[in-house]
């Protein structure tokens, strides 16, 4: 029985074939994002944030400080400045992003136990530089602290063992668990990613849907299906789901043999996530087109779902701390399951019993066009262009 | 003076295209949307994501093997801090991993049995924390509550043993002090830290996106009318083109402008030190060069809803390029040079300074200059793309859909 899918899906290829926008938006747009996300993000951390010291006291210890910082992986002392003046010129012109004061008369209070004080500013309005400086800011003040009051018990006659023990009675450890490094990269790039496939797939779903009315073509896209739409969406659809499929499979391939990102739960499943995040997020596009059936206000939509999919979909900002009547959004849109999915699986390690309502929910996606397909079939039949 | 009769007529013309184009825009019903209703509404949305600014309360499980005063004081202690939020207790670790993997908890403090017993025999004592590695915000806000935690400890216990060591205390005690202070966004939050930048970048990709739209649209017409777009002012100069185009843009945004970087961060409560006048003009270079890049764009838009697929993605680099994510100078050299082509990389690092830094735009001379740099070759090659443009519109029938 013809019920007309070879003949539109024989149509939709022709189509991608004249359209360069196609082949450009679903397979070499997505590969360069893919290529700009993995080589942008070089190291693990951005070491060594530029900063400066002021050092007031000019002191054999208060050197000593200085040659901590120096040799601190995580700050770059730039200058050595001798006024607060100087240095908050350079954060505001952004050669540096902190800076340390070491205060007059420092090693004689230090030894007269009057416990001077290490002030130390970080600039808070780039995140990662701004944390990294305070790390290594504090770390070494720390330290400082530490390497005094040692010696001092030393001149007691105590060991280095009952000194260690003095000083630090108490330890607690921490372990980042399946990510010791800390390493930003492992749920930035991923994360962003498949937020980006997915606006790509949903935009070019929209697109090429709504196009054909635009265009008035509609009613020979439903005639080439005999007039059954779900044949005509599935005809249209199908060759940019293999194509996506295919490329969101190569990006994985890339970050898990490239790029060396963690892979500690089921590779088969997490690429059967793929492959249903795809057809999520088809599903997801389908249904705006169905129920928005104009080129400009389904893709306003949708771009306007997908852009800022890259912030409620926690990514970056968790989930569970937003406003509730906002983070409940984040669970409308198919990319935030796959995040789950991703570094429940694949970065902590868990079985896949533990998000089987993730792949749940992407399945549950694939239902939600048939509710408005109707819509789309009177559009098609009867097409209207409003610019 | 020919010189300047010329310098008249391109002024003239200029505004002749201005006006022509302001009233093209208004009456353009999906270029308001993008020229109007999104600044309006997409700084309040994305605010209101990230208005919790910091992570609080991160659900821990705790396992006890010590059971002791101390190991309950550990426990109470933590949980007093603002990060740390007590779940409960589990009877071992593998329960309170199961947890973890439900997702009900995203941290586990383990005290081992002899926590209590190590310092009282003059060893070390340890406590474990295992995090959660799926977002760092969450990690950084325990780690941090778990250093400061093990520091004031360590400074109780140290106490009372020097002392029954028979030593002074104060000589035990911290001999150097030190004070971490915050610049710019000293309440550490999030919205605080990320929406001064993404203001920037919506001024930059709305109106590329409408200035796409418009370009997109006249090519259809002109295809629609044999090479000729009947709604352009004809018999212009391509540069009076293109800049009467920009500076329509630009002053249409202006409302826009100052809604975005004084409205939005008054209404919020982010940091505002920033003086009116050194935003203001900081940026309106980057809004004449966000609208020449936008009609360098409409190269690849046939028609005006192609701004879709061509424009929206790249909001995501240029986000990724300003370095507000990541710090510019960790950045890799060829995406440090493609950062630099971009307006709202500039625009993004300058409005922080002003705004967050309380910074002048003199301390922006770097930012500012690029921008008008920018200007210049936006406009060089806008006028190309249009003058290529409209020869291939005369050549060609136009493509078939």
């Amino acid at each position: 029985m013809d019920i007309g899918f070879i003949a539109s899906l024989r149509r939709q290829l022709g189509r991608m074939c004249r359209m360069p926008v196609y082949i450009v938006m679903t397979a070499i747009v997505p590969l360069l994002c893919a290529w700009f996300f993995l080589s942008l993000l070089g190291p693990a951390l951005p070491l060594r944030t530029p900063a400066a010291v002021i050092d007031l006291d000019h002191s054999a210890l208060s050197r000593q400080v200085t040659r901590a910082l120096g040799a601190s992986e995580l700050v770059d002392i730039r200058y050595k400045l001798e006024s607060n003046h100087a240095a908050l010129e350079l954060i505001r012109s952004g050669k540096i992003f902190g800076y340390f004061t070491i205060p007059e008369n420092f090693e004689r209070e230090t030894i007269d136990g009057n416990a001077p004080m290490l002030e130390y500013y970080t600039n808070m309005t780039y995140f990662v530089p701004g944390t990294l400086a305070f790390k290594g800011f504090k770390t070494v003040s720390v330290v400082a602290a530490g390497g005094v009051v040692t010696a001092k018990l030393s001149a007691l006659g105590l060991t280095a063992d009952q000194i260690s023990a003095l000083v630090q009675p108490v330890v607690i450890d921490t372990h980042g668990i399946g990510n010791p490094w800390t390493n930003y990269n492992y749920y930035l790039t991923p994360s962003f990613l498949y937020a980006l496939i997915a606006l790509l797939v949903m935009i070019m779903t929209a697109f090429s849907i709504t196009i054909e009315i635009k265009h008035g073509t509609s009613v020979e896209w439903l005639a080439t299906a005999r007039g059954h739409i779900g044949v005509a969406i599935l005809g249209k659809l199908l060759p940019q789901t293999v194509i996506f499929t295919l490329v969101a499979f190569a990006i994985e391939a890339l970050m898990v043999s490239y790029s060396h990102f963690p892979m500690n739960g089921s590779l088969a499943w997490m690429l059967v996530a793929l492959a249903l995040f795809v057809l999520a997020s088809q599903a997801f596009a389908t249904l705006i087109a169905c129920v928005l059936p104009n080129p400009r206000l389904s893709m306003s939509v949708i771009s306007l779902v997908g852009v800022l999919t890259f912030s409620f979909a926690g990514f970056s900002f968790p989930v569970e701390q937003m406003y509730g009547a906002i983070g409940i959004f984040s669970y409308l849109v198919p990319v935030r399951y796959l995040f789950l999915i991703y570094v429940n699986t694949g970065l902590n390690g868990f079985e896949i019993y533990y998000v089987r309502y993730c792949y749940a929910a992407l399945l549950a996606f694939l239902y939600l066009p048939w509710l408005a397909a109707w819509k789309l079939k009177r559009a098609c039949l009867r097409p209207v262009y409003v610019p | 003076m020919k010189m300047i009769k010329s310098i008249r007529t391109w002024i003239l013309d200029t505004g002749r295209v201005l006006r022509h184009e302001l009233s093209l825009m208004v009456h353009d019903a999906g270029l308001l949307l993008f020229f109007v209703a999104l600044p309006l509404m997409y700084p309040v949305v994305y605010t209101l994501i990230y208005n919790p600014e910091v992570v609080t309360k991160v659900p821990v499980c705790v396992v006890d093997d010590s059971r002791t005063p101390e190991s309950r004081k550990l426990v109470r202690d933590a949980s007093a801090t603002r990060a740390f939020g007590l779940y409960g207790y589990s009877a071992n670790m593998a329960e309170a991993r199961e947890l973890w993997k439900e997702q009900k908890v995203y941290a586990i403090l383990h005290i081992p049995a002899d926590f209590a017993k190590k310092p009282r025999r003059g060893e070390q004592g340890h406590a474990t924390i295992y995090c959660d590695m799926s977002l760092l915000l969450r990690y950084r806000a325990l780690v941090a509550t778990m250093t400061d935690l093990q520091l004031a400890l360590a400074q109780d216990i140290t106490r009372e043993r020097v002392e029954t060591l028979g030593a002074d205390a104060s000589m035990a005690s911290v001999p150097v002090r030190s004070q971490a202070n915050f610049l710019g966004d000293s309440s550490q939050g999030f919205a605080s830290f990320v929406i001064p930048g993404i203001v920037i970048l919506i001024l930059q990709q709305s109106l590329m996106l409408g200035a796409g739209l418009l370009g997109g649209t006249s090519r259809e017409r002109r295809r629609a009318h044999g090479g000729i777009d009947p709604q352009e002012v004809q018999g212009v100069s391509p540069f009076a083109t293109v800049w009467g185009k920009s500076l329509a843009y630009a002053l249409f945004y202006i409302p826009a402008a100052i809604y975005v970087m004084h409205f939005i961060p008054w209404m919020f409560d982010l940091p505002r030190l920033g003086h009116p006048v050194d935003y203001l003009l900081f940026i309106f270079p980057m809004l004449l060069a966000a609208g020449f890049l936008g009609q360098c764009m409409v190269v690849f838009l046939p028609e005006r809803e192609y701004v879709f697929p061509v424009i929206v993605f790249t909001s995501v680099v240029f986000l990724f390029l300003s370095g507000l994510t990541w710090p510019r100078y960790a950045i890799e050299p060829v995406w440090y040079v493609l950062g630099n082509l971009v307006p709202a990389t500039w625009g993004v690092e300058g409005f922080i300074r002003i705004n967050s830094n309380g910074a002048t735009i003199a301390q922006n001379a770097v930012p500012y200059v690029a921008l008008w740099i920018q200007v210049v070759m936006y406009s060089v090659l806008s006028a190309l793309v249009y003058v290529w443009l409209k020869r291939r519109a005369d050549s060609t029938a136009g493509i078939k859909a």
